[in-house]
């Protein structure tokens, strides 16, 4: 079942295309990342996705309703903003006993959010008081007073320390696996989404540019590079650069690294021995060497644009 | 656990907001002040009664409705539009609360506390200073209160609307004051013309969006002692029924857009 469809949004700022055609889907008890540089479209999408911009086309469904003034499905929706602004002069714990009342949750809950982000010194600070980590935490806090079963969230992680940034992905993994909760999360902090993520869409230019699971994409995306260690990578290089299906090899002391196109990995490990005997070189080890989310990214963004060009 | 109200909520924390201390406090004495102050000019007017309760009850509203009219343009023009430029509306619409609610709660806590804060001062003004005319004459006494309030709730609603539109606290302060002196100046214009000109239009287009100037028109009060235009009681009082029209056409234009078109 999907939670979140999207289909043919269109967002235009005067004569900037903010969010161009764009069509999107979470699934049910999934964890997908929004990625893309800043001015992708990324909040403008969110926005929409939460009823509070009118596309100027397309349409959007959250739990199969439109999310434009339906306050009924707020109760199942918790939103942590890209810039969280909050009444300013009321205290942390009053203002979220306050939010406990809104969503008919007993107040105590407010006690355990503010622990579960490790903000319960915070309790008795006026919200203004708090520094930028501080209030991203009780954003987080707030978004999940009410138990949603979907959280959407922008660039939540933003203003944290390493540490809390980790202690926040736990969390988010945690929430997933053990209550169920889907999460739409936008970030152009790579390394931490493909932590907690089982699928992506890269959005640029206010499009989806390739979306999926992360298996998926990275088959699909990244040319493989194969790691070879040799005691003779000079030798061996000038072998392997030879054959027709390698797009680049690059050399230090102790191997080679041979980028190869799409499907042609195999064909690599079975050439690589006979290649080893002709040059003399003695094969020490090799392996696929793993794309990280970033590189994942660059090779969409690359491939991609240049298809548009 | 049962419940609670959102609606009670937000405009709970509106008034926490709007209304932090000493704000209160400090309006509260204003408005006290601006009431006393100047009730000293008409005590002691003589004329039928009926004038002299119109005479007071002007004199003691003026300055108090022009501190109201500032707490229009803290709580609306900065207030409300802060919160859409900064974000606190965005927060409002995660809650289960529909838009037309959240802009209720808003505007109750901006404008019905301070007008039950005017209200309060002037009820109890009237009483102290004129305890035996008041009953006797209430009729025109709350019509003059309707004609008087008229023109600041018809500068309310395009106040609420040009925030909506700038959807930036600073910037509907500044175009707010701007339009406000602009329709005085207007004001004044038009009356000089129509008292060259003899010609009565103009005055009233004036008294649909200020009604209080039809009311002066009916007791012949400074400039209609000179600007030749008399209009009954009935027709004073349609142009204050004209006025609260417009007024209604603003405010529903205002919680049209803000619950159908604004993108926060």
């Amino acid at each position: 079942m999907s939670v979140i469809l999207a289909e043919n949004l269109t967002k235009h700022y005067g004569i900037v295309h903010a969010v161009n055609n764009l069509s999107l889907t979470v699934q049910e008890n999934s964890v997908i990342g929004l990625i893309g540089p800043n001015g992708a479209g990324k909040t403008t999408t969110i926005k929409m996705v939460l009823g509070l911009l009118k596309p100027d086309e397309g349409h959007v469904e959250i739990f199969g309703e439109n999310p434009w003034d339906n306050p009924d499905l707020r109760n199942n929706i918790g939103v942590v903003h890209e810039k969280n602004y909050f009444p300013a002069h009321q205290k942390v714990l009053n203002y979220l006993e306050r939010v406990c009342r809104i969503f008919g949750v007993p107040e105590f809950r407010a006690r355990e959010v503010l622990g579960l982000v490790n903000l319960e010194e915070a309790n008795d600070r006026q919200i203004k008081a708090l520094s930028a980590g501080m209030l991203q935490k009780f954003g987080i806090a707030h978004a999940l007073i009410h138990k949603p079963k979907l959280v959407v969230a922008d660039e939540m992680t933003a203003n944290l320390d390493p540490l809390a940034r980790s202690s926040l992905l736990d969390l988010v993994l945690k929430l997933h696996k053990e209550e169920k909760v889907t999460f739409l999360l936008s970030s152009h902090i790579l390394p931490e989404l493909s932590r907690v993520c089982d699928s992506v869409a890269v959005m640029n230019r206010g499009k989806v540019w390739a979306s999926g699971k992360l298996d998926e994409l990275y088959d699909k995306f990244s040319a493989r590079t194969v790691r070879i260690f040799t005691d003779q990578p000079e030798k061996l290089a000038e072998q392997v650069k030879a054959l027709p299906y390698v797009e680049h090899v690059s050399i230090d002391s102790r191997g080679i690294s041979v980028k190869v196109a799409e499907g042609k990995e195999d064909n690599l490990y079975e050439d690589t021995p006979k290649l080893a005997r002709k040059s003399g070189a003695k094969i020490q080890g090799i392996e696929s060497e793993s794309t990280s989310l970033e590189e994942l990214y660059r090779q969409i963004v690359t491939q991609q644009g240049e298809k548009q060009k | 656990m049962k419940k609670g109200k959102p609606f009670l909520e937000i405009f709970a924390s509106a008034v926490h907001e709007d209304y932090r201390f000493p704000i209160l406090e400090i309006f509260a004495f204003l408005y006290a002040l601006g009431t006393f102050a100047f009730a000293g000019f008409s005590i002691g007017s003589s004329g039928p009664e009926e004038i002299v309760i119109y005479g007071l009850i002007s004199s003691i509203m003026g300055m108090p409705l022009f501190i109201f009219l500032i707490l229009v343009f803290k709580n609306i023009a900065y207030g409300l539009g802060g919160d859409i430029e900064r974000g606190t509306i965005q927060t409002y619409l995660s809650y289960p609360l529909k838009r037309r609610s959240i802009l209720t709660a808003k505007l109750l806590s901006a404008l019905g506390i301070a007008l039950l804060l005017f209200f309060g001062v002037q009820l109890f003004a009237l009483f102290v200073l004129a305890p035996g005319m008041i009953l006797p004459n209430i009729h025109m006494v709350l019509l003059t209160y309707v004609a008087h309030c008229g023109y600041i709730f018809f500068f309310t609603g395009i106040i609420l609307l040009v925030t909506m539109f700038i959807k930036k606290g600073g910037s509907a302060l500044i175009v707010g004051v701007i339009l406000y002196f602009a329709l005085s100046i207007a004001t004044s214009i038009v009356l000089f013309i129509a008292w060259m000109t003899g010609s009565i239009l103009p005055i009233q287009i004036v008294a649909l969006l200020n009604p209080s100037t039809a009311l002066s028109a009916y007791y012949r009060i400074q400039p209609f002692d000179v600007i030749d235009w008399a209009p009954t009681l009935t027709e004073a009082t349609l142009y204050v029924v004209g006025n609260y029209v417009i007024i209604a056409s603003l405010f529903f234009i205002a919680y049209y857009y803000f619950s159908r078109r604004l993108s926060i």
